[in-house]
């Protein structure tokens, strides 16, 4: 299985871990290329958290294998693990400096005192922590925390660096920041980053891979433009981006489209790959700013009508809030300035419209619904249908599906 | 703005020209802390300002006589080492004091530390109820409890006897070993609960943190959970220290007044105290002798104030 050319730096296999009552992490499988960037992705209570402290080993798991580079380190205690967590709320030492924080991981062991005060001072440097050295945790911002933290976990060089919402304590514009240091850290030292959080934004923007996570299961692995633009689960769907959600029946499907029944009438989308059966009950995704509003559509487009309920000025773009006629919620987004829009009044009857490729079908028997999300061996064969799970180690930017292009 | 106006103005306090007070801030909360005052004030402070005061008392034809006179303290300091050996006794108090402080406080932390790290979460209130139990009863008949276990032909000898040990009789009863045992057995509910609050409020993230770094369980103990109990150890230690100096009951009841200890067969500096206070009429020269211990004591704790507060500087600064 394991070839030492394409070696995954990370392997989990059906790892399961379950509580008194509940299964916190349910049969997940993933493997993950050295010096990439995965971002998991989840809302609380879906078990990111548990999954990062498996594979730190402050927790134990109660079936399945973890694998770094080959070797089996299921059991291996959390002191002996080459992999090294940046927690939460940075958990550094409060009665040390910054300087013994940063060389705590190296002290442990019999060390030179010379060679230990060179490496802190150079992983000090990479993250701009130089100037601060003697100084005590407490009198250390947010941001500086963050940097020791990191530090401190880099600093012993693991082979693979385990984040769990580093950046959620911090304010929204020194997250920014971090996010591009992190990710030039990232970049500088090749390391592997599995990164936790509930902030689709900054796993969009870091990640080289996103893992959305529900109930324990994984539901999408994909590249943070794939998962945004085609969605493949219900869940998906929902927890990322600004979708609108078409429930409906399959009418007919020919070469090109797939023609869906839904509340307020036919709806053809644009076929990529395999196509559901006619007759099943599907939904149709449609991103929020995909949606165009106009009074009459372009030639083969969609055409939804709808009422105004609500609009929001963002600053370059409004965000409308409309109610189909069999009441669904529909988003829409436009980049237009305040006022072009100004005159409509709440209530008021338009329609909106898209084009059948800008939507795609999720829900049916096909590769996004298979149950055993898992097991990627269950995923079909299907020409342009994304890897379901665990992609393949080697680390390709997905192709396009063929469909897409008009 | 006009709305909190008018509703000031229908509750009928009219617009006045003072400080605004919030909804917590009453006149009369201070009023809650007179009774402890004057509690302290007349059973703590009027005592003490006698004590002191009486100390420069002069004694003639066994009558105290009011002065100012420093009489009692050239006395009692001239006999420091020789006659009434109340150095001696002074050096014996120390010993004991902080030998049994060193010993209850380990004692205690092992007891605390378990507690949290052994004992489930929901179950440890009811285990430090147990731990605490023996502070509920008489210190008095503690006291009588182990001199039936400790003394010549106690509980604990008979049962050496009983299982053909009777080479092995201890013969701790009337030393400062008694002593010692005494004073731990009644100063370890109160350390208990000072370092359980200390562990207790370690934040485990940290031990975690040091575990994934590498640590291994004894160094997680060393150098993460040792130094974040430093404060609560000085502040058990020093209270252990003060209560083992103030206290005669377990010198005079298992330590037999004047116990031996690797110094010697000296009283402890309390247990003097108690004697002279019984035996003689100087009573200006008793309060002499007890001013001494309260300045001894007050320096003890200025000293674990001292210390206790920078470890915490340390941590929390």
């Amino acid at each position: 299985m394991t070839e030492a050319s394409d070696q995954p730096d990370l392997e989990l296999l059906s790892v399961t871990k379950r509580f008194k009552g509940f299964t916190a992490v349910d049969e997940v499988s993933l493997k993950v290329r050295r010096g990439e960037f995965v971002a998991i992705m989840g809302p609380s209570g879906c078990g990111k958290t548990t999954l990062l402290r498996i594979l730190a080993g402050l927790e134990t798991m109660t079936t399945g294998q973890l694998r770094i580079r080959g070797r089996d380190v299921s059991d291996v205690p959390v002191n002996l693990r080459s992999t090294r967590l940046v927690w939460q709320n940075y958990a550094l030492f409060p009665h040390l400096d910054v300087f013994e924080n940063i060389a705590f991981g190296l002290t442990l062991k019999p060390h030179d005192k010379a060679v230990v005060s060179g490496r802190v001072k150079a992983m000090a440097d990479l993250v701009g922590m130089r100037d601060f050295l003697d100084r005590r945790i407490g009198q250390l911002s947010g941001g500086q925390k963050q940097r020791v933290a990191l530090a401190r976990a880099l600093v012993t060089e693991p082979e693979i660096l385990l984040l769990d919402e580093p950046l959620s304590a911090l304010d929204a514009h020194l997250r920014l920041r971090m996010q591009g240091e992190l990710r030039r850290i990232q970049q500088a030292l090749g390391v592997t980053f599995i990164y936790v959080t509930h902030n689709q934004i900054e796993a969009f923007s870091m990640a080289d891979r996103v893992v959305v996570m529900n109930a324990g299961r994984i539901e999408q692995v994909d590249t943070p433009e794939r998962i945004y633009t085609f969605p493949k689960t219900h869940f998906v769907a929902r927890f990322v981006g600004a979708n609108n959600l078409f429930e409906g029946r399959v009418s007919a499907v020919d070469e090109r489209h797939t023609a869906v029944a839904c509340g307020h009438g036919t709806v053809t989308v644009t076929n990529r790959g395999a196509t559901p059966a006619v007759g099943e009950t599907v939904t149709v995704v449609v991103q929020a700013d995909r949606m165009r509003r106009a009074a009459a559509g372009g030639p083969g487009e969609n055409t939804v009508p709808v009422t105004l309920k609500g609009r929001e000025f963002a600053g370059s773009q409004n965000i409308y809030l409309f109610d189909g006629l069999d009441g669904t919620e529909i988003k829409l987004v436009a980049q237009e300035s305040m006022g072009s829009a100004a005159v409509m009044a709440v209530n008021a009857s338009m329609t909106v419209h898209f084009s059948p490729e800008d939507a795609s079908i999720i829900g049916y028997a096909g590769p996004a619904a298979a149950p055993a999300a898992d097991a990627p061996a269950q995923a079909p064969a299907a020409v342009s249908a994304p890897p379901v799970q665990a992609p393949p180690p080697v680390q390709a930017p997905t192709p396009e599906p063929a469909g897409a292009a008009p | 703005m006009t709305a909190a106006a008018a509703g000031d103005a229908a509750i009928g306090a009219p617009a006045r020209a003072r400080r605004m007070r919030t909804p917590n801030d009453s006149p009369l909360k201070i009023l809650c802390l007179a009774p402890i005052v004057i509690w302290y004030a007349i059973f703590f402070g009027l005592p003490l300002v006698f004590l002191l005061w009486i100390g420069f008392w002069r004694v003639e034809n066994y009558q105290s006589i009011p002065d100012v006179s420093l009489q009692n303290y050239q006395e009692i300091f001239q006999n420091w080492v020789v006659k009434s050996r109340y150095g001696l006794a002074m050096l014996q108090s120390f010993w004991v004091a902080s030998t049994t402080a060193a010993i209850a406080t380990v004692l205690s932390f092992l007891i605390a530390l378990a507690l949290v790290f052994a004992v489930p979460a929901r179950r440890q209130r009811l285990a430090l109820l147990f731990v605490i139990a023996p502070f509920w009863s008489s210190y008095v008949l503690r006291l009588y409890s182990w001199q039936t276990i400790l003394s010549k032909n106690g509980v604990l000898n008979s049962m050496l006897k009983a299982v053909g040990l009777d080479d092995w009789r201890l013969e701790i009863i009337y030393t400062q070993i008694a002593t010692r045992v005494g004073l731990v057995h009644f100063l370890t509910p109160v350390l208990v609960v000072i370092l359980y609050v200390t562990v207790i409020n370690i934040d485990r993230t940290l031990i975690e943190a040091a575990r994934e770094l590498g640590a291994s369980r004894w160094q997680a103990f060393t150098r993460v959970i040792l130094p974040l109990s430093r404060f609560g150890l000085i502040t058990a230690a020093s209270f252990a220290l003060i209560m083992g100096l103030g206290d005669a009951l377990s010198g005079a009841l298992l330590g037999g007044g004047a116990g031996a200890s690797v110094l010697g067969k000296y009283p402890l500096y309390s247990a003097m105290l108690m004697t002279d206070y019984a035996s003689s009429t100087n009573l200006p020269r008793t309060s002499a002798l007890a001013t001494i211990l309260v300045v001894a004591m007050v320096a003890m704790m200025a000293l674990g104030v001292w210390v206790a507060e920078r470890a915490r500087r340390r941590v929390s600064e």
